[in-house]
């Protein structure tokens, strides 16, 4: 098991490297002249090549690259083109919300969807399953973007219970994990029920019941392992898409996080950031799915790694 | 009994929670103000700005010789008076004395310059370099009197130091952070010291004890907060988690006005929003078929489907409130006179074009698509497409060669950020400023509004240069290469507790007498 993870961390850095070149080129064939969009709207070009020379833009491509890299390399991702803040810092204080809001929104989602999963296929097309199936199809249908500000009027606003925007304590949290989380839970509702659904009518669940096992220990015991294989695959995805910042929700919850961050520098051409946010994302996204394969193990021994 | 324990614990721990939150979220302390703005601020170094939202939040701090009422009139700030040499070259400024900067150093005329000096050394790389290009030098005659030098004249030059961007930072200041850490701890005269900016969420500033104006100013401490979401900053007015916000959207300010504790302000702007037509290319260089255009378009309905009402109908190439503009009626709504012209003009039938917006938001959307089928009525077809800031840059601002533009009809807007004629006529409608060096769209080109906007930078007599200005926009508004539209009017809202905070015309903000009660 050892061998392998680490062979499969080694296996991480040809894999970052090609998504390095890949999202270099990429940002650098954006229509749009960062430089001329830094300056601003009333800039002469005298002054464009100023800021083009203060930015590093005015050298060749290639020697771009070797920076990016070799900064890379050692954790240094440059200066931020719009605030002129080191990236690294840029991010580090972004990450930990983001972080924080993804942990308590894939904590209840994944909660209330298992368990709503397993509700309706124990009572499959009985009313629990009509009930939390109608809440599913909702939770997916809602836009994320209008059940967070219809949570903020509601709560916000006319109970004036919790803070509209900001991320400084739990209260912060209620609202936007919430929203968050909502679609997520629905998700894994739904993955929940079809995979125990199945695994219901596998024979060693007859032999269980034939056994005499209480439905409960049979539920709980026998299928949750076998069932949770699928849901967990599900969960790793979920959690490296929100681990991104969602962008809609960051923005109606004035959230501190990476999301906006990635926008603001799309729309300012700011290549550094984009560069090492995106290098992250695809970060954070080989090592979940390292984590879920460990936990394929941990479910299910059968299960061996070469 | 175990069960009733746990029930009794679990009640308990569910009342606590129901208190934690029946509090209901305060703006904190008694005199500390929030402000809810619309974007993040990019710096707190003005001579590296060019956003305007945040160069209005260092005038928390910073200062200029000069500067602009709420009204946009010109006023002397830390300068006393000025002298102008006859030939417009030689700017004499008195300064005021007994100022302090917030590190104790006596504001001084080596402060004056050392910013300029700063600024209009390329070394520096400042964003802000090109508005101090007329400078040649800064001299230091006494201590409260400075001169400084044009390299050629240019009569708008109180109008370029009262800009919010040329503000005087305290030289020792300059010194200990150097040319770039001073965005970080910026030290100015202005009537709150800088605390704190927390890029992620807000910046912070607190009374100077010390400020020179005697009475001034009259709150401990101003948050300024950037919310993006339109939305969220109203329901944070609403909460009492803000005190103030601007921009409000068409769409809220309805909802807005109907609270009994707010007070929505829709001031006037000098934000001028107008159609340009590329003259150099077919059919638009026939002045027949850009009169049936201007004929063409409904200005009183287009306020009111894409503005709500927020705004009126151009009366101008230059909006009232920027000096030396002229007042002019605006273009009739006049569908026959429209499709007798565009008879005349060799296309009955209309024509094919491409119409593109500056801006993608919601506001400009309907904009087009109101222009698209106003102009559809006079059988010009247009394509419509609204363009994302790095295809502006791309597809307009940063084309090289004229012939090879592909612009025709766009849609953009401007406000003269000096107040004033020539930053809102040159940098669009003279020759020079073509692009890819400045902002004239429409591509076009008048000896006589050439020579009119530069030699008026040469007179320093008001009567003289009014009238140079009078006949260059006449010849413009006659020659109309744009179709103008609308002037906007700014939407702010407030909580009725303060007061003493205006939107000034050029969307920046004016917060001398901020005050809460």
């Amino acid at each position: 098991m050892l061998a392998y993870l680490v062979k499969r961390l080694l296996g991480v850095i040809p894999t970052l490297l090609i998504v390095a070149v890949l999202v270099f080129l990429f940002v650098h064939l954006l229509p749009g002249d960062p430089a001329r969009l830094a300056a601003g709207a009333e800039a002469t070009p005298e002054t464009v090549e100023l800021v083009r020379k203060d930015l590093g833009l005015d050298k060749p491509l290639y020697e771009q690259f070797w920076r990016f890299l070799s900064g890379a390399a050692v954790g240094d991702f440059g200066k931020s083109m719009r605030v002129k803040r080191p990236v690294s810092v840029e991010i580090a204080e972004r990450f930990m919300p983001t972080f924080w809001l993804t942990f308590w929104s894939m904590g209840w989602s994944v909660f209330f969807g298992l368990v709503i999963g397993i509700v309706s296929a124990v009572w499959r097309n009985r009313w629990p399953d009509r009930i939390g199936m109608t809440l599913a199809v909702s939770g997916i249908s809602f836009p994320a973007f209008a059940l967070g500000m219809v949570l903020m009027q509601v709560f916000a606003v006319q109970l004036r219970l919790l803070p509209t925007v900001g991320a400084d304590s739990w209260r912060h949290y209620v609202l936007p994990s919430f929203t968050l989380g909502a679609a997520v839970a629905a998700i894994m509702a739904r993955f929940t029920r079809s995979s125990f659904v199945d695994i219901l009518k596998e024979d060693y669940v007859r032999t269980a019941r034939a056994k005499g096992l209480v439905e409960a220990v049979v539920v709980i015991k026998h299928c949750m392992r076998n069932a949770l294989i699928p849901v967990v695959t599900m969960m790793g995805l979920q959690f490296g898409f929100l681990l991104g910042g969602s962008i809609v929700v960051e923005k109606v919850f004035n959230w501190p996080g990476m999301g906006r961050l990635l926008v603001d520098a799309v729309d300012m051409r700011d290549y550094p950031i984009i560069q090492a946010e995106v290098l992250l994302f695809s970060l954070e996204f080989i090592l979940i799915n390292l984590i879920v394969d460990a936990l394929y193990g941990l479910i299910n021994p059968t299960i061996r790694y070469k | 009994m175990r069960t009733r324990n746990t029930l009794k614990v679990l009640l308990g721990a569910s009342l606590l929670a129901l208190a934690a939150f029946g509090v209901a979220p305060q703006a904190s302390a008694a005199s500390e103000v929030i402000m809810a703005v619309a974007s993040t601020f990019t710096t707190m170094d003005p001579y590296d700005a060019n956003d305007t939202l945040s160069q209005a939040v260092v005038k928390s701090f910073y200062q200029g010789l000069f500067g602009f009422d709420k009204d946009m009139k010109l006023q002397n700030v830390l300068a006393e008076s000025y002298d102008v040499s006859k030939d417009g070259l030689t700017y004499t400024i008195k300064l005021r004395k007994g100022i302090k900067f917030h590190d104790g150093t006596d504001f001084k005329a080596d402060a004056v310059k050392a910013c300029l000096d700063r600024v209009t050394n390329p070394e520096n790389k400042l964003k802000r370099f090109s508005l101090f290009s007329v400078v040649a030098k800064t001299e230091v005659v006494d201590d409260y009197t400075a001169r400084i030098t044009l390299n050629k004249p240019f009569s708008a030059f109180i109008n370029v130091l009262a800009h919010p961007s040329s503000v005087m930072i305290s030289p020792a200041a300059l010194k200990k952070y150097g040319n770039k850490d001073i965005a970080f701890n910026p030290v100015g005269t202005g009537p709150f010291v800088f605390v704190e900016w927390k890029q992620t969420d807000h910046m912070k500033v607190k009374k100077n004890p010390n400020y020179w104006k005697p009475g001034l100013p009259k709150v401990d401490a101003i948050t300024w907060k950037p919310v993006v979401d339109n939305n969220s900053r109203a329901a944070m007015l609403q909460t009492g988690e803000a005190h103030f916000t601007f921009p409000v959207p068409y769409e809220q300010a309805e909802l807005l006005k109907s609270k009994a504790d707010l007070e929505l302000v829709a001031a006037p702007s000098i934000v001028h929003r107008y159609m340009s037509m590329n003259v150099t290319k077919k059919p638009f260089d026939n002045l027949k078929v850009r009169q049936a255009i201007n004929y063409a378009i409904n200005k009183e309905a287009l306020v009111k489907v894409a503005f709500n009402g927020y705004a009126f109908p151009a009366e101008g190439v230059a909006p009232e409130g920027v000096d030396y503009a002229v007042k002019m009626a605006p273009w009739p709504y006049d569908l026959a006179k429209a499709k007798q012209l565009m008879a005349e003009a060799g296309y009955p039938n209309g024509f094919e074009t491409e119409l593109w917006s500056a801006y993608n938001h919601t506001t400009a959307q309907k904009v087009i698509q109101f222009l698209q089928q106003q102009l559809g009525q006079i059988g010009i077809k247009a394509k419509i497409q609204a363009l994302e800031a790095g295809q502006r840059v791309q597809m307009v601002e940063g084309v090289q060669d004229p012939a090879a533009a592909g612009i025709r009809l766009y849609y953009v807007g401007w406000s003269s950020s000096t107040g004033e004629a020539d930053w809102a006529l040159r940098p669009l409608l003279a020759s020079e400023s073509w692009p890819p060096r400045l902002f004239n769209t429409a591509y076009y080109k008048n000896e006589k509004v050439d020579a009119n906007l530069s030699k008026a930078l040469a007179v320093t007599d008001r009567n003289e240069k009014a009238r140079l200005y009078r006949e260059a926009q006449e010849q413009i508004w006659n020659d109309a290469p744009w179709a103008p539209l609308v002037t906007e009017r700014l939407l702010s809202a407030h909580n009725k507790k303060l007061s003493g905070v205006y939107v000034m015309p050029d969307a920046s903000f004016n917060f001398d007498d901020i005050e809460l009660k």
